[in-house]
């Protein structure tokens, strides 16, 4: 293998690609390119796929079940004939070059059969030798034979060879007896394997912070002093103790818990100057959830500064705190004392200077996000470079690629960040290797395939109900073996069971095996969202050979357990009564004929700044035809009001590079001085109409990407645009650039951060002011050293590795005055540029105001959308009420909008810096590429039909109909409507205006309907109309 | 005790707006009182203008038509066509006595959560004001439910379904969407074949 090409041009590209790491990024990337017709390689160091998201309770900011919403994914990669996982597996070395990789793999042995594992659990029940449990950051044992979590994909055993007795001792083997299944293999060996790619995506994730930097904060020390990922656990109910929070002391309820931000963050003494960018948030939500479990708990936070950048962040902390009256305390406790009585003693100094200190029942340390404790060795088998914190070296304009060609990286590995940016870095790697590999499309892949439909003609119904706990998420409020024991009372219900997670792989799993045992002809699942789940159920169900539509779900978690959390009986009837109408509308469900349309393969891209002309070029890139309408006379975008950036580097060029490659690219097409008139149609073949100056022009495509980016807010307040000597970041931009950017003899810039942001106009922060704030300082003082510069903010959001520039401007003398909403800086300007601008501000520790006079005053503003109501009513897509466009799922599907084959990236999305930007661009370009590379789409067939016997030909339907899909024909002389499936989008006004009734929904019949308005009756079904 | 009255209310939301604001108010842990039950459809203008009435037929004290706001509907136009169904029933409920508001639509996006929240909160409250079907209306509730009954069958009858569909026609054609013009329309297109219900 160390003999290189000798021809790597007359060499095939190979259509598969290597994915490092089983988290969500890493997950998220197998299954789009799966989608994009890729083979993939999915190695996990692990047992099991998931990652750290795995383990978590809740995802912020909306505190939705982690689990629920990453086990679908699981799930799907598990089933994905294309998606190979090799789970306890590492790469050794990768030799070759883009498109022709030779990655080795080192296999350690499961001692347990994949194949032949059922899932049982005896091997577990059985085995002598207990170990900590590492998925439950050891607060609990498992046992050498043991599964990672119940969900666990795949769902197969494995026995963890330093502590099994028989491995060591060669004694025990009881696994081997208690296994029916005869999967146990002692014999198991490691495997060296050579797996040819195309590309290689490293999605590691992150390390922990080190036990040492933990210790220094009496982690180890005390009982009670808990790491964030274990209070997470306890939080659980898949947890060491059910979902109860105790303190491991005592097993008590905490009263009194405090939380410790920048825990082996922003912390040079350990070597991480870097921001996490995470804990800010993930500790807000354990307090919630801390709170939610105990409506009793005194909960107290501790920060340096609140940072919460992210879209909704904001409001999700500010509701968190009022709703559950947590204290904020702006300071850094070093260390956390006993005192003898089983409580912890904290003690800091306050704003003002003064000591404090507090005891506390429970201390959480909200620990940071490090590279991965292997990201040497990952590095050196990849061949890579690292930055100096040990992440992957990138760069900003190209921040997914590493030094090496074709090996890409993302999530936590590429520098510390959420779920939505590692799941968009992963939409984004996805389609620069569909790109890069675009000749090899589907080489290297097999075509789904189902087992025939059963015939369920002439069946009377044969319901199943199935009734998820989703942990404590409905278990905790609504009796769920009550509703389950009601379901059975049901008419036709024939098999009920109740499931702590009903989206786990291996309830799917038993779903397939019960529907073939109980010759179940309907499901009725009891759970979730239709919206988000029925998918997956939908999937199972075509495993086990019953058409898709025989399927209805009762919604009795996000319309039932959430919103009735403190109305437990309330909830249960609510949830019996919704299985009761699911039931009733499910026995007269009936088999629907799927139906494929075409897919115009080619894109519409609206924007030409950064956002837009990287998207459009990663879909060009991938073979496929693009529209790029800018409105502007030239491509560029607002990047181009920045004339540096952090590294000194000047955007423009490189948006110059960008729009060079997409003016020659001969799959895209520019359309200037343009703005989209009118668009219709859906996913697959929408048709626009574009106004340009040289008239209009029509365009078919098959999908469309909203990059219409954002603009600066304009300031109305501290004196700009009255004074000359007041100035907004952009405008100091500009004027850096000048030959004298600073006035004669400049002795103080003073800038105010959060000028219109963060609930003043704008409601939201807008995430990269702190970071232009502290570059600008910094430029300032590199032209200028002796000028001060002072920066009055509420909370630096320098995060990520920006917090270096942070702490390089405080070295260089930049002052840092904190001032808070209620008391914010004043501004008297006069109206020449002789009168300095004079700034009051309050500072804590002088317990005055200080007074301070501006040579200029920098106003730190934030990014507007701009206004997307009217293209938002054309594509119906929603919008939040900060007029920004609303993603389909704020965690697991960041650029996709609520309409299929709509997409956003960039400042349309939210405010974010270029390199995020570039990133979810190249999401949206990847995503954007999944029905144009199927080719065809098949929609559900939720379409309408007509009866001809009762249909009197009025037309009326077809007057209605916005699609033109249904119509009217001649039979002989007599006049009949017909659908046209194909054109059918399901809204059903034709049925609800048919004026003989003649016209009937699938899956949406009239009848069906009518049951669950008749199983509705609280009194019974005696009022039968 | 005098605890208030605890009505049962039968929602039917559409996918894209409305159902999605219930979700997104459960995600968001947004309390409301427990006594909606929800019919998921595609599209309010899927709405049957019989499906109301025979909701309260069957036991509900008030129904909740939750839609996309005016001018966002994912099919266009469906909400239109809801409203015209809506008008419907409220000149029924109106000819048989029953308070008309017992029936509601109105609209929450998919982004409002809270708002979803705050319309069926404020509805509930109103309707548990009203107390069971029949009590504000001091009718029985077999009188009520056999005209309820009566009405649903007259919603199915093609006489009325015309006048609804010349409504509908005559709404698009001027493009008027205001509740008030809507209403009118119905009344006119109806009126004959409404007058014909005892």
């Amino acid at each position: 293998m160390n003999a290189p090409a000798p021809n790597s041009q007359s060499l095939s590209t190979i259509g598969s690609v290597m994915v490092i790491g089983g988290g969500v990024a890493g997950v998220q990337t197998a299954l789009d390119l799966s989608d994009l017709g890729f083979k993939v390689y999915l190695v996990e160091k692990s047992g099991a796929i998931g990652g750290v998201m795995a383990r978590l309770d809740k995802t912020f900011p909306t505190n939705d079940c982690s689990l629920c919403i990453l086990a679908p994914k699981l799930v799907e990669a598990g089933r994905d004939a294309n998606i190979a996982i090799l789970t306890k597996s590492e790469l050794l070395s990768l030799e070759g070059e883009p498109g022709r990789f030779t990655a080795r793999i080192k296999k350690q042995p499961r001692y347990i059969d994949e194949e032949v594992c059922t899932g049982c659990g005896q091997c577990t029940l059985y085995c002598l030798k207990q170990i900590g449990d590492d998925y439950n950051e050891n607060l609990c044992r498992t046992a050498a034979a043991h599964i990672d979590y119940s969900q666990a994909v795949p769902t197969s055993y494995h026995i963890d060879p330093k502590s099994c007795l028989r491995l060591n001792y060669e004694t025990c083997g009881l696994c081997a007896v208690a296994c029916r299944a005869g999967a146990i293999r002692f014999d198991d060996t490691e495997e060296i394997v050579d797996v040819p790619v195309g590309a290689v995506v490293l999605a590691p994730g992150f390390g922990r912070v080190s036990e040492e930097v933990l210790r220094t904060y009496g982690w180890g020390k005390f009982d009670d002093v808990l790491t964030a990922f274990e209070h997470e656990r306890l939080m659980c109910a898949s947890g060491p103790t059910g979902g109860e929070i105790v303190r491991p002391s005592d097993e008590k309820h905490p009263k009194k818990i405090a939380f410790l931000q920048c825990i082996g963050s922003r912390d040079e003494t350990c070597g991480n100057n870097y921001c996490s960018s995470v804990c800010c948030m993930y500790a807000i939500k354990q307090a919630s959830l801390a709170r939610e479990h105990d409506p009793d708990a005194e909960i107290t936070l501790f920060y340096m500064d609140v940072r919460t950048h992210g879209k909704g962040f904001d409001a999700a902390r500010e509701r968190a705190i009022a709703e559950n009256n947590f204290r904020v305390v702006y300071a850094r406790p070093p260390r956390v004392e006993d005192v003898f009585d089983g409580g912890l003693l904290l003690t800091w100094v306050d704003e003002a200077g003064k000591h404090q200190y507090e005891k506390f029942d429970l201390v959480v340390l909200s620990q940071g996000l490090e590279a991965p404790e292997d990201a040497d060795k990952l590095a050196q088998a990849a061949s890579v470079d690292l930055n100096h914190y040990q992440f992957a070296a990138t760069d900003s304009y190209a921040p997914l690629e590493t030094s090496r060609p074709g090996v890409y990286v993302i999530g936590a590995f590429q520098g510390p960040k959420d779920i939505p940016d590692s799941v968009t870095q992963a939409g984004g790697v996805a389609g620069i290797c569909s790109g890069v590999l675009a000749q090899a499309r589907n080489s290297e892949t097999v075509a789904a395939t189902f087992p025939v439909e059963r015939d369920i003609e002439g069946e009377e119904p044969r319901v199943g109900v199935f009734v998820c706990h989703c942990g404590i998420n409905i278990g905790g409020v609504v009796n769920v073996p009550d509703v389950r024991d009601y379901a059975k009372t049901l008419p036709n219900v024939v098999y009920t069971t109740d499931n702590l997670y009903s989206c786990s792989q291996d309830t799917q799993k038993h779903l397939v095996e019960i529907i073939k045992e109980h010759k179940l002809n309907r499901l009725v699942v009891s759970a979730c969202t239709p919206r988000t789940h029925e998918p997956l159920f939908q999937a199972t169900m075509r495993e086990a050979g019953l058409n898709r539509s025989l399927f209805e779900m009762a919604n009795i978690r996000d319309q039932c357990s959430w919103v009735h959390m403190h109305e437990k009986e309330a909830a249960t009837e609510k949830a019996k009564d919704l299985v009761r109408m699911a039931v009733a509308k499910a026995c007269l469900l009936t088999p629907l004929e799927e139906q494929e349309l075409p897919v115009t393969p080619s894109a519409l891209v609206l924007g030409g700044g950064l956002a837009g002309m990287t998207a459009a070029l990663t879909i060009a890139d991938q073979g496929y035809e693009c529209t790029l309408v800018e409105r502007e006379k030239k491509l560029g975008g607002r990047t181009l009001l920045l004339s540096k950036d952090r590294f000194g580097n000047v955007p423009g060029e490189a948006v110059k590079k960008l729009s060079d490659r997409v003016k020659v690219h001969e799959k895209i097409t520019v359309l200037t001085e343009a703005e989209l008139d009118t668009i219709s149609g859906y996913v697959g073949n929408f048709t626009s109409t574009v106004a340009g100056p040289k008239g209009n022009t029509v365009i078919n495509h098959g999908v469309v990407i909203l990059a219409t980016g954002g603009k600066p807010y304009v300031p109305r307040k501290y004196g700009y645009g009255d004074s000359s000597l007041v100035l907004t970041q952009i405008d100091l931009e500009k004027r850096l650039e000048r030959k004298k950017p600073l006035p004669n003899n400049c002795r103080q810039i003073v800038m105010i951060q959060c000028v219109g942001s963060r609930g003043d106009d704008l409601s939201y922060c807008s995430r990269v002011c702190c970071g232009q704030a502290v570059k600008n300082a910094l430029r300032i003082k590199e032209l200028s050293p002796e000028t001060q510069v002072t920066i009055l903010y509420r909370d630096m959001r320098t995060y990520g590795f920006m917090e270096d520039d942070y702490r390089k401007a405080r070295e260089k003398g930049v002052l840092f005055t904190r001032y808070t909403p209620e008391r914010p800086p004043e501004v008297t300007v006069g109206k020449d540029s002789r009168n300095k601008p004079i700034v009051t501000s309050y500072d804590a520790i002088l317990g005055e105001e200080v007074e301070r006079k501006a040579d200029l005053l920098i106003l730190s503003t934030g990014i507007e959308a701009d206004d997307p109501t009217a293209l938002a009513k054309l594509l119906k897509v929603p919008i939040t009420a900060d007029k920004f466009y609303l993603e389909a799922h704020v965690k697991l599907r960041p650029v996709d909008l609520a309409v299929d084959g709509v997409f956003v990236c960039g400042l349309a999305h939210s405010p974010k810096s270029i390199e995020e930007t570039i990133a979810q661009a190249q999401a949206a370009g990847g995503r954007a590429c999944q029905p144009l590379s199927h080719g065809r789409i098949t929609p559900e067939p939720i379409v309408s039909s007509v009866d001809p016997e009762k249909c009197i030909g009025c037309g009326a339907c077809e007057k209605f109909c916005p699609y033109k899909a249904i119509q009217i024909y001649k039979e002989g002389k007599i006049r009949k409507a017909g659908t046209i499936s194909a054109s059918c989008k399901g809204c059903g006004v034709c049925a609800a205006r048919c004026p003989t009734l003649a016209i009937d929904m699938g899956r949406f019949t009239y009848d069906s309907i009518m049951a669950q308005v008749r199983a509705f009756n609280p009194q019974g079904e005696e009022n039968v109309s | 005790m005098s605890a208030e009255y605890n009505p049962h209310i039968l929602g039917f939301l559409c996918n894209w707006c409305c159902y999605t604001a219930a979700d997104s108010a459960g995600v968001g842990r947004y309390q409301y009182p427990p006594n909606l039950r929800v019919i998921r459809i595609m599209c309010t203008g899927r709405l049957d203008p019989s499906f109301p009435l025979e909701g309260l037929a069957n036991g509900a004290d008030g129904i909740f038509v939750g839609g996309c706001h005016p001018g966002e509907c994912h099919y266009q136009d469906g909400n239109y066509h809801a409203l015209v169904s809506a008008s419907l029933v409220h000149e029924m409920l109106e000819k048989i006595g029953i308070s008309k508001e017992r029936f509601l639509i109105d609209w929450a996006s998919a982004a409002e959560g809270p708002n979803f929240v705050k319309i069926i909160t404020a509805f509930t409250q109103r309707v548990a004001e009203l107390g069971p079907l029949g009590k504000a209306e001091g009718k029985s509730p077999e009188e009520i439910r056999s005209q309820l009954a009566q009405a649903a069958e007259a919603a199915r009858s093609r006489k009325i379904r015309i006048g609804l569909i010349n409504a509908s026609r005559e709404m698009m054609k001027k493009r008027d969407f205001s509740r008030t013009t809507i209403s009118s329309m119905v009344q006119e297109k109806c009126a004959k074949a409404l007058g014909e219900l005892v």
